[in-house]
């Protein structure tokens, strides 16, 4: 689904951001990237939809080798991934409904289906009667579930999510994390970048640590995990 | 592409516009000044070479008598005209057959002339000379005959007028060019608002997978609907003022006599004017367009 195969990434003005960067997420499963911030979890994150390139080594996504790709297919390796943000990125001038449906409508998608899916999408995220309503008479919570029907709305087999809970209070932040819980046992592979601890350690699921550029821990049923600990192995 | 998918870029396109509407202003009517100045330049060579051709018609030399010559005095000067060695032949043209030809010309004014009969114009001769090239002394010998007001001479005139209209095509090209350019900067400043009121959109388009073009097309149907509508603009406010010049100097050609200059209507010419100025305003403003969004497609 997604490998990294000895991906190196530095930034124009010379941030060595990733470093040799192996790493396999297969079909289905869910990972968490975790690390202190400036470790290179956003880097790692935006090299998968090709935001940024990298400097050395291959990134393959969904059948496409990301490092090789034309510029005119990026469209379509994006429309095979959901994306979430931090900061939600909804339109404000279109309702719910309206932004869900902006998605499928940028795909071309035939208007009967979107007309289906759409509320589909929003009762999975549990916002049906709010379908009519503005971005900006929601809740940071209830917002973050338009953003993510909005990235499910496409069916993605790839679920990217960086700090999808950022700027959302912890009883909030746990309504998202077992909303993106339960899409990925619907089988889309999640992979969440995030600093909520108690989160990561209650879920149990696969947890991969960056440090300084660099993957040092990559573990099953993961927790956290303590940073002097990691900054040890490390050194 | 898609006709729902049309469907929408077209509507967007308009909501751009209509969003900018100041900035959308103000370039439709540079657009349109640009084209209106464009169109005079246009109009002047088309009613230059239309006249040339009018006027390569035209015998060489016409003689006019004074006009209040009697017929015994005109015969004095058509006998001269007669035993000249430069001149091959003549035909007379009679004050009745002058008079037929401005009341033809005239068409529907003709009504100007009520009262009036030919008396006030004068006879005149419509010479073809043995050799063009002496025309220069033949129109010497000409004027010096008693009783000929003046010997008009078209050549000289067809020569002036190409030389004009070379120069006056030459500048325009450049003066078009530059107000175009002008015009296609001014839309691109327009759209760039456009693309930087909703940079937030083109990027959670982006990263929903829309194409390139998906994402540029509304904003080039931005553009070409600012330059369509400077082009209508252009259209209605050139089309009045020359239907309101060309009357008004069609007439008093008339009365002064040159009969031979006349403007060209603007019915005859309408249609390509339109055209030209849709086809031109509209690929300025998809070029300014295009101009404008390259920078913040690149996500
Ligand atoms: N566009 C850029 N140009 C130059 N350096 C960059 C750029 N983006 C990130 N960096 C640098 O790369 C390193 C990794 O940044 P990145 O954003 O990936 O960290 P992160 O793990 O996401 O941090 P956080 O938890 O704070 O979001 C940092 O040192 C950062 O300063
Ligand atoms: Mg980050």
């Amino acid at each position: 689904m997604v490998e990294f195969k000895n991906v190196t990434k530095k930034y124009p003005n010379g941030t060595v951001a990733l470093k040799n960067i192996n790493l396999k997420v297969s079909k289905g499963e869910f990972v968490f990237i975790v690390g202190s911030s400036g470790s290179g979890k956003s880097t790692l994150m935006k090299m998968i939809l090709k935001e940024e390139d990298a400097s050395d080594g291959e990134v393959f996504v969904n059948g496409y080798n990301v490092s090789t790709m034309q510029r005119n297919e990026v469209p379509y390796l994006r429309r095979g991934l959901g994306i979430v943000f931090q900061d939600f990125r909804l339109l404000p001038n279109k309702t719910v409904y309206e932004n869900v449906a902006f998605a499928m409508q940028i795909v071309e998608a035939q208007p009967k289906e979107i007309r289906r899916q759409v509320p589909m999408a929003l009762a999975l995220v549990g916002l049906s009667r709010k379908a009519n309503v503005y971005p900006n008479q929601l809740s940071g919570g209830e917002q973050q579930r338009v953003a993510l029907a909005r990235a499910l709305v496409n069916n993605p087999c790839l679920l990217i999510a960086d700090e999808p809970t950022g700027n959302l209070d912890p009883e909030t932040s746990w309504e998202i994390m077992k909303l993106l819980s339960e899409i990925n046992s619907r089988g889309t592979t999640v992979i969440i970048a995030t600093h909520e601890k108690s989160i990561v350690d209650a879920l149990k699921k696969r947890v991969v640590a960056i440090d300084k550029g660099e993957i040092v821990r990559d573990q099953e049923k993961g927790q956290y995990g303590d940073e002097d600990k990691d900054y040890k192995i490390h050194h | 592409m898609k006709i729902r998918t049309t469907k929408y870029i077209i509507k967007e396109g308009f909501i751009n516009a209509y969003r900018n509407k100041l900035m959308s202003l103000a370039s439709i009517s540079i657009v349109a000044a640009s084209l209106v100045i464009f169109g005079m330049f246009l109009l002047i060579t088309i009613n230059l070479g239309q006249n040339l051709k009018g006027l390569e018609e035209q015998p060489e030399l016409e003689v006019f008598c004074d006009h209040e010559l009697d017929d015994a005095q005109v015969q004095t000067v058509e006998q001269a005209i007669k035993d000249n060695t430069k001149i091959q032949g003549y035909t007379k043209v009679t004050r009745q057959d002058a008079f037929d030809k401005v009341k033809k010309m005239l068409e529907n004014n003709a009504s100007v002339l009520e009262g009036m009969d030919e008396s006030f114009l004068p006879v005149s001769f419509k010479i073809k000379l043995n050799k063009p090239q002496e025309s220069k002394q033949a129109v010497e010998e000409l004027r010096s005959i008693k009783g000929v007001e003046k010997v008009t001479y078209p050549q000289q005139v067809i020569e002036t007028i190409s030389k004009l209209s070379y120069w006056l095509r030459l500048i325009s090209v450049i003066v078009i060019a530059i107000l175009l350019i002008v015009a296609m900067f001014i839309i691109s400043n327009t759209i760039k608002l456009t693309v930087f009121a909703r940079r937030k959109e083109i990027n959670i388009m982006k990263y929903i997978g829309a194409t390139d073009w998906f994402i540029r097309w509304p904003f080039v149907i931005e553009g070409i609907i600012i330059g369509f509508l400077g082009a209508v603009v252009a259209f209605v406010v050139i089309s009045y003022g020359y239907s309101a010049i060309g009357d008004k100097v069609n007439s008093d050609l008339i009365y002064s006599g040159i009969s031979f200059i006349k403007f060209v209507k603007m019915r005859e010419i309408g249609f390509e004017i339109i055209s030209l100025y849709a086809i031109i305003g509209s690929s300025v403003g998809a070029i300014g367009s295009v101009m404008s969004i390259r920078k913040y497609l690149h996500v």
